[in-house]
């Protein structure tokens, strides 16, 4: 492994370190932050029973749904909002004004229509998806060069030819980049949305019955889980992506 | 609008193009500023045209008239007795910029200019094998832009708009961007193409050595606005030597004319 690789890991390396020092200042320092011999039981005991893998599995399959579905609808959207003036002005107020709503906000409402179980959930991250889909695809989509343009018509491609292998292919970039903050969002309200509609499984869901029953360790195993698959989604969408926009020059 | 089928034809007969009393304005700051005016000119099948102008002489806006990117003008331009309506895969264009698209390779940009001809694929990748070799970039097939010199691009560009056997072939500055040991040579290479497919060229440029050594015609415009000064016809065969004493002559009154000197 090379010097540079091994550099992202002294910050985190750090601050173990840090931690297990205040776990060690007398009893509230050993409340407050668990020592970290407990967290690793913890975690023993979580893989043993297969707890975290059936929680951990909830959360991504609802991420990868949600990102799916926000992918879809996204670029969907984005696209006919890019291309219509009549769509764009009759959807463009009422889906800026909503996108203002933070997702937690949402949540009551929700729940009212759907309950507090999977359907509920499944529509706040595939939301959180949505917004920056439309927005990426939206702007991509506007700035697709003139001379591209052009060139389609001097080829006399047809509207959807034109769509399909000039404008979509042109806006990839962009798209990609949405994909990747979208990825982000899901991840993050999916395991949010299971820390206030608390039915069924999900790192969320653990995490709140482990404050239940005071299990500190618990949480801190959730959040390492969390931080780290998040990180390992993110860099595998990077991954694809490059392998995707190969066509690229290297900057 | 949708994609129409077209059917390309078997053997190609270079187009005659007739341009009669074409005049554009644009409009600048609220007042209408003419770009071209009655511009008259009789193009013959298989012609080699150069039109020869400093910059904003309206060469270029002569070329998108041309090609149909742009239709808000007056007067008539007809391709073989019928008038040019929006572009149409009988004219194809080469600009300064290759214009490739950088997510295809060299084999799909210009595959894609047949996309709505109704071949066999067979005949289809037959033609993008055969211009692909008639450019000299065999070879270079799954190239994507990017990977291509600024010379190879712009013979990519060419070979795109030749593999529909356009009637017509416009050259918007097509070598303009070019080094000038690259520019020279590709120059020598649109001869050779040329003579080879024998449609009629019509090249913009303000190279004077270029519209010289290329043209069966030169066509000279003056700026501001645009109209055409003189025709000078240059009726020596093909292929052609750059030092010939007529061109050379040419070249010597030319660059005094347009350089005011």
């Amino acid at each position: 492994m090379k010097l540079q690789n091994v550099r992202g890991l002294v910050l985190p390396l750090l601050l173990l370190g840090a931690w297990e020092y205040a776990s060690r200042q007398g009893a509230t320092g050993a409340y407050a932050f668990v020592p970290l011999a407990q967290v690793g039981s913890a975690l023993a005991e979580l893989l043993a029973s297969g707890e975290l893998l059936v929680n951990l599995w909830a959360s991504l399959l609802r991420t990868c749904s949600g990102l799916a579905i926000g992918i879809v609808g996204g670029v969907g959207l984005g696209a006919l909002m890019a291309l219509s003036v009549p769509a764009n002005r009759l959807i463009a107020p009422l889906f800026h004004a909503l996108r203002q709503v933070p997702m937690l906000g949402w949540i009551p409402l929700i729940a009212l229509w759907l309950g507090n179980g999977e359907g509920a959930k499944l529509l706040i991250v595939s939301l959180a998806a949505l917004y920056p889909m439309v927005l990426n695809t939206f702007e991509s989509l506007r700035q697709v060069a003139g001379p591209h343009r052009e060139a389609a018509r001097v080829l006399m491609l047809g509207r959807w030819q034109q769509l399909w292998l000039i404008l979509l292919p042109a806006a990839l970039p962009g798209i990609a980049a949405g994909v990747l903050q979208a990825l982000a969002f899901a991840w993050v309200t999916s395991v949010g949305s299971e820390l206030f509609l608390s039915a069924g499984a999900g790192l969320g869901s653990l995490m709140m019955n482990a404050e239940a029953a005071a299990r500190m360790e618990i949480i801190v195993v959730c959040v390492l889980c969390i931080g780290l698959c998040g990180y390992l989604m993110s860099w595998l969408c990077s991954l694809l992506t490059r392998r995707l926009l190969r066509w690229q020059p290297t900057r | 609008m949708n994609a129409i089928a077209h059917a390309l034809p078997t053997s190609v007969s270079p187009g005659a193009l007739t341009i009669r009393g074409l005049s554009k304005v644009y409009p600048f700051k609220g007042k209408p500023v003419p770009v071209l005016e009655d511009i008259d000119l009789e193009i013959r099948p298989g012609e080699f045209i150069s039109i020869l102008g400093a910059s904003g002489c309206g060469k270029s806006t002569l070329l998108r008239l041309i090609v149909g990117l742009d239709q808000d003008y007056q007067g008539q331009i007809l391709l073989d007795q019928q008038a040019v309506r929006g572009p149409g895969l009988e004219r194809g264009i080469v600009f300064q910029d290759h214009r490739l698209f950088p997510w295809m390779t060299l084999q799909q940009n210009i595959a894609l200019a047949l996309k709505n001809h109704r071949l066999p694929v067979a005949e289809k990748s037959r033609l993008v094998a055969e211009h692909i070799e008639l450019v000299g970039l065999g070879g270079y097939e799954q190239a994507y832009p990017h990977q291509l010199s600024g010379g190879m691009a712009q013979r990519a560009a060419i070979a795109r708009a030749l593999v529909n056997k356009p009637k017509v072939l416009l050259l918007d500055e097509p070598l303009g961007a070019l080094d000038a040991l690259t520019r020279v040579r590709l120059q020598q290479e649109l001869q050779r193409i040329w003579v080879q497919e024998r449609c009629t060229v019509i090249m913009v440029t303000h190279d004077v050595e270029e519209a010289l050594y290329l043209g069966d015609r030169v066509i000279v415009m003056d700026a501001r606005p645009g109209r055409i000064r003189e025709d000078i016809s240059i009726s020596l065969p093909h292929p052609r030597r750059r030092d010939s004493a007529r061109l050379h002559d040419l070249k010597q009154r030319l660059l005094q004319e347009l350089a005011g000197t």
